[in-house]
């Protein structure tokens, strides 16, 4: 009983992670950077759904899109005035990218947080649920209505990802431009666009992730440490870059994230996630589905 | 007489220099390090900062102290030990305050005082309620801030007066919320040790806590304690209420840092918070003196929320450092020391004399007042929760409601 229990709520928070990871790997995908503000684009969406539905007295379903338009309009925003400059003609850039692109978005992610904390204020909000259904038995499981519509909401999108990447002209760019940037570039594919569209859409999927969970996790100013750190870890072992990896890592650590804190330690559950990140770099350093790659 | 017009003038600014002898004055500068940015408790920074400016404009617009206003010196420590530690040394060396008040976070405190000790500083611990800020017994450091020891010893009377068999606490992964879990199992020991205890650590920063709550639902506890604070205290009521735990005719739920005092409570538990029983060290049907009074009313015309505990203990520990200005009628750090130890302190809610006993009651305010209280309904204010310990009486369990299923 217990092991279902388990499993059921380990799948759970396993299509959460996913959602907040899979923006993060298509970055590294594409750039091959980091995005350290990832955490505060699930922030700002948490915030946007929580104070539109809240304050202006939106319905919680009309207050989910603002706040992936939110995410978006974020996304583009830091594409075009902070990430740019790492690809879009200026040399030198590129011999200090990594640097570059640690150093603004870590500074990005600072300046969130402490916005937030300055103009909403340092409190913690719950979000309201998508329906109004209390705790309920499913079989086993207790749950509430809006954990079950939120996990049902997240693995919909997944597959929407899913299909935009694999059957969509813009999917298909967006794939063609994290093989070889130049050769896309040749192919006459837009790539500074395609790199837009991916902080757009990763921007969008991040606070779409922060809106569902907003009911469960209470968003305060420093909400981004924890969707962020769970997806740095789901990144590197499901293969840098790698969107499916991701999808299968995050199910992955949620599950074992799950068993491991009750049957190993509690008090070691998030340094569990850290241990697979440290095995995961030292024994597959390409992680499940990445690709062994080499610079020169 | 050319300059007879100027006369008016002279006379008016005679005037105003007469009706300025106080502002003339140096300010006293009195530092204050608390949360003002993540990852600490900014809740908390925002509730003591709330406080002290308070007590600082209603002293000085009756005039300041010995003649002088008084300037609040603020420090962001970000909850962080280190920053802490940054900050008190540029607080004493830097814009040399005569003493410093404000820390509510034990790890921060406990890295502060060894900053205070060394520069002998007086260093009064508004909110650090780990026992080991006492313990070290340096004598620049004054604690009006609740321990854990008195807490966990009243939580302790409490479990053994209810009579129960089977308690788990769920503790926040800091000084003070092991600290408290740790001592509460010792005083339990000794007060029931019938009672089966056990406690959970737990990670503040984390947000699913079901897998600790998943195994209590085969075998449901009689009481739940919480030793953690906002907001992963929330998460912890909410997913308990979630997996049908707690509150329930078997198992309730019982607080032990007066959670229902946060602004924030209600909005995010919700009905996670109905029948929750709670240790409280602020309660409207406490005694207040008229200061207390006035500093009530002052916050909710500023902030619009009734006034809490950690308000009033912000205030209560400016004002231990204003009354020793007074006393020692110096501003000379040794001098204050010395006062302050020696001075009978006039709190906001009581009157105290700082204990000389070593360890946990370490030049502490011990007979801070008390309550425990339970929430009732949704939404409650604290004025209508059901007082089951009134202040100085003792615990009734028969006050205790429980759900009906």
């Amino acid at each position: 009983m217990l092991a279902l229990d388990l499993l059921a709520n380990g799948l759970i928070y396993g299509c959460f992670y996913a959602l907040m990871a899979v923006g993060l790997a298509m970055i590294f995908g594409v750039l091959k950077v980091v995005n350290f503000a990832h955490g505060e684009f699930f922030m700002i969406g948490a915030y946007t759904y929580v104070l539109v539905s809240l304050k202006l007295g939106v319905p919680p379903w009309l207050a989910l899109p603002a706040a992936a338009m939110a995410g978006a309009l974020l996304g583009w925003l830091v594409e075009r005035l902070l990430m740019r400059p790492l690809y879009a003609g200026y040399a030198s850039w590129g011999f200090m990218k990594d640097e570059y692109a640690v150093v603004v978005t870590f500074g990005l992610s600072l300046l969130l947080i402490n916005l937030v904390d300055k103009i909403v204020g340092p409190y913690s909000f719950r979000g309201p649920p998508l329906i109004d259904v209390g705790r309920f038995a499913f079989g086993p499981v207790m749950l509430t209505g809006q954990k079950a519509i939120a996990a049902v909401v997240a693995v919909a999108l997944m597959i929407a990802l899913a299909l935009f990447i694999k059957r969509s002209v813009w999917g298909l760019q967006i794939q063609a431009v994290a093989q070889n940037r130049l050769g896309a570039s040749l192919a006459g594919i837009d790539a500074t666009r395609t790199t837009s569209l991916i902080f757009v859409v990763s921007g969008m999927l991040a606070a779409l992730s922060g809106a569902l969970l907003a009911p469960l996790v209470n968003p305060s100013p420093d909400i981004g440490a924890f969707p962020a750190v769970k997806s740095y870890v789901i990144v590197v072992l499901g293969g840098m870059g790698s969107i499916w990896g991701a999808m299968i890592a995050a199910l992955i650590l949620g599950v074992s994230e799950a068993f491991f804190s009750v049957y190993v330690s509690y008090d070691y559950r998030d340094a569990f996630g850290l241990i697979i990140l440290v095995a995961v770099l030292l024994l597959r350093p390409q992680g499940l589905l990445g690709e062994k790659g080499r610079e020169v | 007489m050319p300059f007879a017009c100027l006369r008016p003038l002279a006379a008016l600014s005679l005037a105003s220099l007469l009706a300025l002898p106080a502002w003339a004055a140096d300010p006293i500068l009195i530092g204050v390090s608390l949360t003002q940015s993540p990852p600490g408790s900014v809740v908390q920074g925002t509730q003591v900062k709330d406080g002290m400016e308070i007590l600082k404009d209603l002293v000085n617009a009756k005039g300041g102290v010995l003649g002088r206003p008084i300037k609040l010196v603020y420090e962001d420590s970000q909850g962080i030990p280190e920053k802490g530690r940054a900050a008190v040394e540029k607080l004493i060396t830097s814009d040399k305050v005569v003493a410093l008040a404000g820390g509510h976070q034990s790890s921060v405190c406990l890295a502060e005082i060894e900053v205070a000790h060394r520069y002998k500083v007086p260093y009064v611990n508004t909110n650090c309620w780990s026992d080991d800020v006492r313990k070290r017994g340096y004598p620049e450091v004054f604690n009006t801030s609740p321990y854990n020891t008195l807490v966990s010893s009243s939580m302790a009377t409490t479990l053994a007066t209810m009579g129960v068999k089977r308690v788990v606490a769920f503790a926040e992964n800091t000084d003070y919320g092991i600290g408290q879990a740790k001592l509460t199992g010792e005083m339990l020991k000794q007060k029931a040790p019938q009672i089966d205890y056990k406690y959970e650590t737990l990670d503040r920063s984390s947000k699913d806590f079901t897998a600790a709550i998943l195994p209590l639902r085969a075998n449901p506890p009689d009481v739940i304690v919480l030793s953690m604070l906002p907001p992963a205290a929330y998460l912890v009521m909410n997913q308990v209420y979630e997996q049908g735990l707690a509150p329930s005719p078997k198992t309730i739920l019982y607080d032990g840092s007066g959670l229902a005092d946060y602004p924030d409570f209600w909005q995010n538990v919700k009905e996670a918070g109905k029948y929750m029983l709670s240790f409280a060290l602020y309660h409207p049907q406490m005694k207040q003196t008229p200061l207390a009074t006035a500093i009530a009313t002052e916050y909710k015309k500023r902030t619009g929320n009734e006034v809490n505990r950690l308000v009033l203990q912000a205030a209560d520990s400016l004002e231990l450092v204003i009354q020793g200005v007074q006393a020692a009628k110096s501003t000379e750090p040794d001098k204050l020391v010395k006062a302050m130890q020696t001075m009978q302190f006039e709190s906001l809610r009581g009157i105290s004399n700082f204990s000389t006993t070593p360890g946990y009651g370490a030049q502490q305010w011990l007979d801070i007042p008390f309550v425990n209280y339970e929430l009732t309904a949704e939404k409650q204010p604290i004025a209508q929760t059901v007082m089951i310990q009134a202040p100085g009486q003792k615990f009734d369990p028969s006050k205790i409601v429980r759900p009906a299923k």
